[in-house]
């Protein structure tokens, strides 16, 4: 036991590696199931309970400093649990979110924490030292995979029998209930996904979604690939400009950005060092300074190459300790402009040092937005929705292509945002701004994240009424009725039920509990199965 | 009619595009902050975080109090931000509209230090509270709309 209980340990380290692995999302629970189901013998039971977990915490998402719950920590141990006790999703599920919860405290706690190493990293660079700067940052990092760690090896070790004993002695009617409650609270992740894209101007793909699943019956991928070519057709047509919009004084298109002269000191081989450190952007994150330790680290090797003296290196170590905070998937754009104009810096004596904060901190905000949206409103959406709906089925396939779907165009985007940083500097912005390709790429992508959330809730919610009317030999299913009028009705009223009181801002842990009372009752008095 | 007015030294970025927009269902942002209006690089890196389905416009703050102010202004549906209390302040005595404030993220300078996870005040900023407070405006801190509201009077 001890031997599997240290291989789950690893599996939720591994987990909270993902901080140094360029958040590329082998931390959710659709990954980690599978891999937990591994160890313990069960690889199919793994990829359900994962995808089971996956829906329910498909709109917990990481925006700006917002902790959410620590799924990690929450869905290995609870999967784990429920595994070794051969239970299923349900119980797993029971356990993975109020585990969740507390282990969100601990980090926390931890996140406040590191803030104190800033003085550390500050004396550092006051020395020029950027060598310890880079090991600080690795080995305050490895705190956070080091103590989860501790934290999933304990419980594991002290309550493993303890909650088995404690599974077997949960009565029927609780389990069924668990089921059908479960059942219900991807409910409460389709309607928080909504939330961040729904709108009269999209609703119809919305719908257009859940015709193509419920009636048609097509599977998720085909649906995102229709998704696509719409979105195409769509965003084709002649972006209107902004005077178009005739009311009163609108801000029109900017004129000049900054000019980057660029005379190309730093090799390719700097530049992919930046990519692949920038890998480690969210390895420290503080609640003080954010993710300045991993912006620097990230940007070292183009000031090793440019800076001689210690002076110099000093100011340019200082600069980039300033609190920094932006969307990992986006972060080499930035980190690539500022490279540029670092080199800008030791090669015309005119040059303002003070421009180069003053551009990373207008930046990062604004971009932030920009690729948080396009990630986990698109991509993150459309990789859940195709592996959940092959893994619920406890297909293999799910976890990989939920990887491959997110992180082929994350990494390949990330890795060229850094040359075109460094090469065109603020210029590849203005383009972008002036040809309306923001307004068009998110417009694009709301389309296409709308449509596959349309479509989950006809294929990976499984609620069904036993009702029937009438008695004896001539009653009638109401279900059978159902689907012949619009199939999976019960599965899409519920979602909209929850976006409603999203909508009205109820809070996300009184969703759950209330979803959770209605399966239950729903289950005890036999209007839900 | 303002939807929500916030203070946010990042001015528009993820949590503003990402969840307040459609929380409140705003149709039109207006940054209010004299250096932005004059700063055309600013302007186009904010206009890049901007979601498709609104209008940005970012004005000094006595210009964006007359955007406000004017009739037309309010069949929108609107989210103003702020990036200091002391802007918050002064649009609060020149729009009536504003009731509530949310205080959504000023970061740590050298002279101010941490209420909360996201807010750091100076001195200053405390005294500029007190006197909204005593003007009957709500203060409340959240970073992200299902945040719990936390009045700032309990913090400081």
């Amino acid at each position: 036991m001890l031997l599997t209980f240290l291989l789950l340990t690893l599996i939720a380290i591994f987990g909270h590696f993902e901080d140094f692995l360029g958040t590329t999302l082998l931390s959710r629970p659709l990954v980690l199931g599978p891999l937990v189901g591994l160890v313990l013998g069960d690889v199919s039971q793994g990829v359900m309970i994962g995808a089971t977990l996956e829906l329910i915490f498909m709109g917990n998402i990481k925006v700006g400093a917002a902790i959410p719950p620590d799924i990690i920590t929450g869905g290995v141990l609870g999967t784990a649990f429920a595994i070794l006790a051969h239970k299923g999703p349900a119980i797993a599920l029971a356990l993975a979110v109020p585990i969740s919860i507390l282990a969100e405290l601990v980090i926390s706690a931890l996140f406040v924490f590191r803030a104190v190493f800033n003085k550390k990293f500050n004396q550092y660079a006051q020395d020029g030292d950027y060598k310890s700067i880079q090991r600080l940052h690795i080995l305050s990092g490895l705190l956070k995979p080091v103590l989860m760690g501790i934290i999933v090896f304990i419980s594991l070790e002290v309550g493993a029998t303890a909650i088995k004993s404690f599974l077997d002695l949960i009565p029927a009617w609780v389990q069924s209930g668990l089921q059908v409650a479960g059942n219900m609270l991807p409910a409460l992740g389709f309607a928080l996904l909504m939330n961040l894209m729904f709108n009269k101007k999209v609703a119809p793909y919305f719908f257009l979604g859940f015709i193509l699943a419920a009636f048609l019956k097509l599977p998720v991928i085909a649906i995102g690939g229709l998704g696509v070519i719409i979105a195409l057709i769509v965003t084709q047509a002649p972006p209107k400009s902004a005077a178009a919009n005739d009311d009163f004084d609108f801000d029109d298109a900017p004129t000049e950005a900054l000019p980057v002269q660029n005379q190309h000191k730093l090799s390719k081989g700097i530049l992919r060092a930046i990519f692949f450190r920038s890998l480690t952007l969210e390895a420290n994150f503080n609640f003080e300074t954010w993710q300045n330790t991993g912006f620097a680290f990230s940007i070292i090797p183009a000031l090793k190459k440019l800076y001689h003296t210690q002076e110099t290196m000093t100011l340019a170590l200082k600069r980039h300790l300033q609190l920094f905070n932006t969307s990992p998937y986006g972060s080499t754009l930035i980190i690539g402009i500022t490279a540029a104009m670092e080199e800008q810096n030791t090669t015309d004596a005119n040059f303002d040092e003070d421009s180069i904060s003053s551009v990373k901190l207008g930046l990062m905000g604004p971009l932030a937005g920009v690729f948080d949206s396009l990630f986990w409103g698109t991509f993150k959406v459309i990789a859940a929705g195709v592996g959940t709906s092959l893994a619920i089925k406890g297909n293999i396939l799910g976890p990989i292509l939920f990887m491959l779907i997110f992180n082929i165009p994350h990494l390949l985007l990330r890795y060229h945002l850094t040359f075109i940083g460094y090469n065109t500097g603020t210029k590849f912005l203005q383009n972008l701004a002036q040809n309306n390709v923001m307004d068009r790429l998110t417009a694009g992508a709301s389309i296409l994240g709308l449509m596959v959330v349309g479509a989950m809730p006809a294929t990976l919610m499984n609620i069904k009424t036993p009702l029937s009317m009438g008695g004896g030999a001539s009653s009638v299913q109401v279900q059978v009725i159902l689907d012949q009028v619009v199939p999976a009705i019960i599965p899409l009223a519920l979602t909209f039920l929850v976006f409603y009181f999203v909508k009205k801002q109820v809070k996300t842990t009184w969703l759950l509990l209330g979803l959770l009372a209605l399966g239950f009752a729903g289950s005890i008095i036999h209007l839900f199965v | 009619m303002i939807k929500l007015t916030r203070i946010d030294d990042r001015l528009v970025h993820g949590q503003v595009a990402f969840t307040w927009t459609p929380a409140i269902s705003a149709d039109c942002l207006v940054v209010a902050n004299d250096k932005v209006a004059q700063d055309e690089f600013m302007k186009m890196t904010l206009g890049l975080a901007k979601p498709a389905s609104t209008r940005l416009i970012i004005k000094s703050l006595a210009d964006a109090a007359t955007f406000i102010n004017d009739a037309r202004a309010q069949q929108m549906k609107i989210l103003l931000i702020v990036n200091s209390v002391k802007d918050a302040s002064v649009m609060a005595n020149t729009i009536a509209e504003i009731k509530s404030i949310n205080f959504g993220g000023i970061r740590t300078k050298e002279d101010s230090k941490p209420i909360s996870k996201a807010i750091a005040l100076t001195d200053e900023d405390i005294t500029i509270i007190k006197e909204m407070l005593a003007n009957g405006l709500e203060l409340e801190v959240r970073q992200v709309p299902t945040d719990k509201k936390v009045l700032i009077e309990t913090l400081i």
